[in-house]
């Protein structure tokens, strides 16, 4: 009964029963049965639970199939909490979507495939197998992003399908290379023959010799055997890399997450984009990519004050929240990259916790965007009154990404600036973390006070109560945020048992929730104020105005697009 | 030869992916590019053996596995040119246009 293939078998069912909802006239059996398989999910990742933190047989082959074709799933620690988070973000969003008339069975349909696709991306045993789920991914969001069929929902669907669909062209290609010079798909077996490679270069020979029809080959690389598995590495990195949205791969993100309908950008910001980056940090892992790390963190932390920059600028309230989420992955990729123990705890950390407040955030943001029928962050109004639950729940998200105790936002960045110690790239981090203070002090204007009845909500009259599926992903995800930050010494413990460096045994964590720190927390949110005012001041403005008028067309992002591969060839290369 | 062929259809769909201004053009394109990948295996695979891999048969038998990972390819190289049509087409109905730069200006700058 616990087999991790059920995490995928389960959400596949739910999307059959979504269809089968569309047949027959039971709709709200259909969709509790749909919803029920989040449950069971749940139930499957429990019983594991103790088997990853024993680090027992972690590798599940599927239909009995050991050898090496046979396709095979890994749960392991990093993996485990991936799909925990999935399961987690995804049942708040499908709880929030269900009172909706616009989201249908079909809707359910599609969402589903988009969970069944993440957790195969998390627990693939193999490379290829990794790029059907990133496929499925792809094409279950470019429908979901375009759900309400509005121009700026289409236009942005296509865009991501264009860009991405060139990024999986270049995965593909580096699942060639990798299957033409290893011979293999299967992560074990090539971090084994990476391994082989990086000890010994006398292999190196050996190994292209060993490769299984030899004389037959005539490649253009072949002069550089054991070369050309670098450049697999860049074109496997770039193929995600696109779907992580770091620079100079973000171009889409913005209006893809800002025009999606609202649960669905909370899905996309909280959990699809780390499922890539979850994806990439194994196969940096398999491919021993360790000197890729410190040009990770660099262009981790360029990504974070960039993208600050940009969100600060905006005016349109999903807009900001979806720039922020670029700078929020770039905090998490500068993490990954840092050479210390922590960094990986850190990254992981920090991945769930911006998943946390990231779709709160963007829920919240999307039921006040909904109540007043109103996108531009000034006009929406102070709705503090009017409905507190939704004021309550954006200051929790705006104080956590700002990273103020003792919401969990101050719990993992106290991790990344102790996995970035001394670095000169956590310089980078710190400014965006004004820039991020200054830029919610500039959202929280909705969670003020404010009159009680204000024009617009006789726009959607209807809209101004809260049902249940509203409130119940609200008050969830607040909780979650507040308490993973207040138990935030025993949280990073945890996860430091499923993700840390088994090797390491004496591992100091840092005190969290000391005076120094505060003050820390303190120079930040003034500096944040300062910024602030800088920002509403009239030349602030004019350059706001500039600034947000900066969008790349296509053609020029798909430039930007080979530039980004060759960065990342010149970085593999060894 | 035949490398440097698929690899020149590569980028060619590349090419016309990046420069064209027509969008139904561009998704042609990026078929065309998927196609270059797939063919890019499928030889590779042809190179390792002189006869179809089925069992029993006289001759060195194929790799078959380059050809069953591109099965799975070319579906998914279908269901995304599927997709990709049918947006263009529903912003081709509502806005007259096959260019991606003016469908930009026009939707993403009345916004503001």
């Amino acid at each position: 009964m616990t087999e991790p293939v059920l995490l995928i078998l389960f959400p596949l069912a739910g999307s059959l029963f979504s269809l089968l909802g569309k047949l027959v006239p039971a709709k709200r059996v259909c969709t509790a049965l749909a919803l029920s398989i989040f449950a069971a999910m749940a139930v499957v990742l429990f019983l594991q639970l103790p088997l990853v933190l024993n680090g027992e047989n972690l590798t599940y082959a599927l239909g009995g199939f050991v050898r090496e074709p046979g396709i095979s799933l890994i749960l392991d620690g990093p993996a485990w909490l991936a799909s925990a988070l999935i399961v987690l973000i995804s049942l708040m969003v499908a709880i929030y979507s269900l009172d909706r008339p616009e989201f249908d069975l079909r809707y359910f349909f599609f969402l589903l495939m988009l969970v069944a696709g993440m957790e195969a991306v998390v627990l693939t045993g193999d490379i290829f197998t990794m790029f059907v789920s990133l496929e499925i991914i792809a094409i279950a969001a470019y429908v979901l992003i375009a759900w309400e069929k509005s121009d700026e929902g289409l236009l942005a669907s296509l865009k991501y399908l264009f860009l991405s669909s060139v990024g999986i062209l270049f995965f593909l290609l580096g699942v060639f290379i990798v299957y033409r010079d290893l011979g293999t798909l299967s992560f074990a077996v090539i971090a084994e023959r990476i391994a082989e490679l990086k000890t010994d270069p006398v292999v190196l020979g050996a190994l292209s010799g060993e490769n299984r029809f030899p004389e037959k080959i005539g490649s253009i690389l072949q002069g550089y055997p054991g070369r050309s598995i670098n450049f697999a590495l860049a074109a496997l990195c770039v193929g995600i890399g696109v779907r992580t949205a770091f620079i100079p791969f973000h171009t889409w993100l913005p209006e893809a997450h800002a025009w999606a309908p609202h649960p669905v950008s909370a899905l996309l910001s909280g959990v699809l984009i780390k499922t890539s980056f979850f994806a990439l940090f194994r196969i940096l892992a398999v491919f021993h990519a360790f000197h890729m790390h410190s040009m990770l963190m660099w262009l981790g932390s360029i990504t974070a004050l960039v993208a600050v920059g940009w969100a600060l600028a905006q005016s349109d309230s999903k807009r900001l929240l979806a720039y922020h989420s670029i700078s929020q992955m770039g905090y998490i990729l500068a993490a990954a990259g840092a050479a210390s123990v922590f960094s990986v705890p850190a990254a992981y950390t920090h991945a769930i916790n911006h998943a946390l407040f990231k779709g709160l955030l963007f829920l919240a943001i999307g039921h006040a965007i909904h109540m007043v029928g109103e996108r531009n962050l000034f006009r929406i109004g102070p709705l503090g009154r009017r409905s507190p639950l939704i004021a309550l729940a954006l200051l929790f998200g705006a104080l956590s990404i700002s990273g103020i105790p003792p919401f969990n936002g101050f719990v993992s960045k106290q991790l990344i600036s102790h996995a970035l110690d001394g670095s000169p790239a956590y310089i980078l981090l710190w400014l965006t973390a004004v820039g991020t203070t200054a830029s919610f002090i500039k959202l929280s204007r909705i969670a003020l006070p404010g009159p009680k009845d204000i024009s617009g909500f006789r726009r959607h009259d209807s809209n101004h109560r809260h049902s249940a599926a509203t409130v119940i992903p609200l008050v969830i995800l607040s909780v979650l945020v507040l308490l993973s930050g207040v138990y935030g010494a025993g949280y990073t413990r945890f996860v430091w048992r499923l993700v840390g460096d088994p090797s390491v045994t004496a591992v100091e964590f840092p005190a969290l929730f000391k005076v120094d720190k505060f003050t820390d927390s303190l120079i930040i949110l003034l500096l944040g104020i300062a910024l602030y005012f800088l920002v509403m001041s009239p030349v602030g403005k004019r350059v706001a105005k500039r600034v947000s008028g900066v969008a790349p067309k296509l053609g020029t992002v798909l430039t930007f697009f080979v530039f980004g591969l060759a960065l990342f060839s010149i970085a593999a290369w060894r | 030869m035949t490398w440097y062929l698929i690899g020149a259809i590569f980028l060619l769909g590349l090419w016309g992916v990046i420069g064209l201004k027509n969008l139904v053009k561009q998704v042609i394109a990026l078929s065309i590019a998927n196609s270059a990948i797939i063919m890019l295996f499928v030889y590779y695979a042809s190179l390792s053996g002189e006869d179809a891999p089925i069992m029993d048969t006289a001759g060195i038998p194929v790799d078959p596995i380059p050809h069953a990972l591109m099965l799975t390819a070319i579906v998914v190289g279908i269901c995304i040119v599927a997709l990709a049509l049918a947006l263009v087409y529903v912003l081709y109905q509502r806005y007259g246009t096959l260019n991606m730069d003016e469908l930009e200006d026009r939707i993403w700058k009345a916004d503001d």
